[in-house]
């Protein structure tokens, strides 16, 4: 009986943990996330300017991050608030009009010092990782 | 809306407008231009997801594309409430003054040394407003000048070798001075910290 007591108690506790670590990951994936996907958008726009649907489909095709594509629009309305990227409307072969979205010298230079940060926290962390 | 987007079946049709009903809907807190911006942003978007879809109907195709932008509430509230906040800013709300003089505290020394001087200039025309409206009531609250080097006081009452500063007109000088700081000091933030720099727009 006490030993069934403690294995129902155990299997309790690591219901626990399990359950405490899946909050903090639904806590920190959506910061995670959001940073980097500021600067994955910078990133792509560096090579050309691009609109919403095109922004998403390449994260989705290139990266294996999961997100609801509309999410995407606050994030491009933050960063052209706060002049990293500027935007024109064009109609396109298709007959649909898109918002297309430019970066300017402001991200240019704002992307350059994200790439420092990145490659040094990346090896870094990377190392880390190893290690553990 | 959907001439612009050419759906074929009625059902399709009937799901299209349903969700340009929900944009309309939830859009409704903004201005007319910003509210046809954001949702011909995400028609569009919508339009194209469906029109890459691999599924055989066009019902689908869309059912499918409005699913994977996610719930509007997910992506609609932050996008609308960063407009409603920057709006609020530039028209000088003192609730949503407060909350960017925060959070450009937060951001690094020199936006620190920005809201001291932005703070400094709420409190002059907030203090401006307050000796304005107390004149009226007490002629002694006012700006004087020292009568033998003519330094400039503000008091609140009768100063001792010192002439009062147009006694009769401080009052309106106050009060519009005031009003005209503040203002000026929220046009300045909003252009400082939330007006985008380029916002270039052709026709659609």
């Amino acid at each position: 009986m006490y030993i069934v007591l403690l294995c129902r108690h155990d299997y309790i506790i690591k219901d626990n943990c399990a359950m405490l670590s899946d909050q903090i990951i639904d806590r920190w994936l959506p910061q995670f996330r959001k940073g980097l996907l500021e600067f994955i958008i910078l990133l792509k726009l560096k090579q050309n300017m691009s609109y919403g649907y095109e922004i998403a489909s390449e994260i989705k095709n290139l990266t294996s991050i999961e997100v609801a594509e509309g999410t995407l629009y606050p994030l491009l309305n933050r960063l052209k608030r706060d002049g990293l990227v500027q935007t024109e409307w064009k109609t396109a072969e298709v007959g649909t009009p898109r918002k297309y979205y430019q970066i300017t010298d402001a991200g240019i230079e704002t992307l350059d010092k994200m790439k420092v940060i990145w490659t040094n926290t990346h090896s870094s962390v990377l190392k880390m990782v190893m290690q553990s | 809306m959907t001439h612009q987007f050419p759906i074929k079946s009625e059902t399709s049709k009937k799901l299209w407008s349903n969700f340009e009903r929900e944009l309309n809907h939830k859009l409704a807190p903004l201005s007319v231009s910003e509210k046809d911006d954001i949702k011909m942003e995400i028609l569009s978007h919508l339009y194209e997801s469906a029109l890459n879809d691999g599924a055989e109907s066009e019902e689908k195709r869309i059912i499918n594309a409005i699913d994977r932008l996610g719930e509007p509430d997910l992506y609609l509230t932050p996008l609308i409430s960063d407009i409603l906040h920057a709006q609020s800013v530039a028209k000088g709300h003192p609730k949503a003054i407060l909350k960017s003089l925060l959070q450009i505290t937060q951001k690094s020394l020199l936006h620190l040394s920005l809201t001291a001087i932005f703070g400094f200039g709420y409190f002059i025309s907030f203090i401006f407003f307050i000796m304005g409206i107390m004149h009226i009531f007490n002629p002694e609250v006012g700006i004087w000048l020292d009568n033998n080097g003519g330094l400039l006081s503000l008091s609140f009452s009768h100063q001792d070798h010192a002439t009062q500063w147009l006694p009769a007109q401080f009052s309106f000088i106050a009060i519009l001075a005031s009003v005209f700081a503040y203002w000026g000091l929220s046009k300045l933030l909003y252009l400082l910290f939330f007006k985008p720099n380029f916002n270039k727009q052709s026709s659609y």
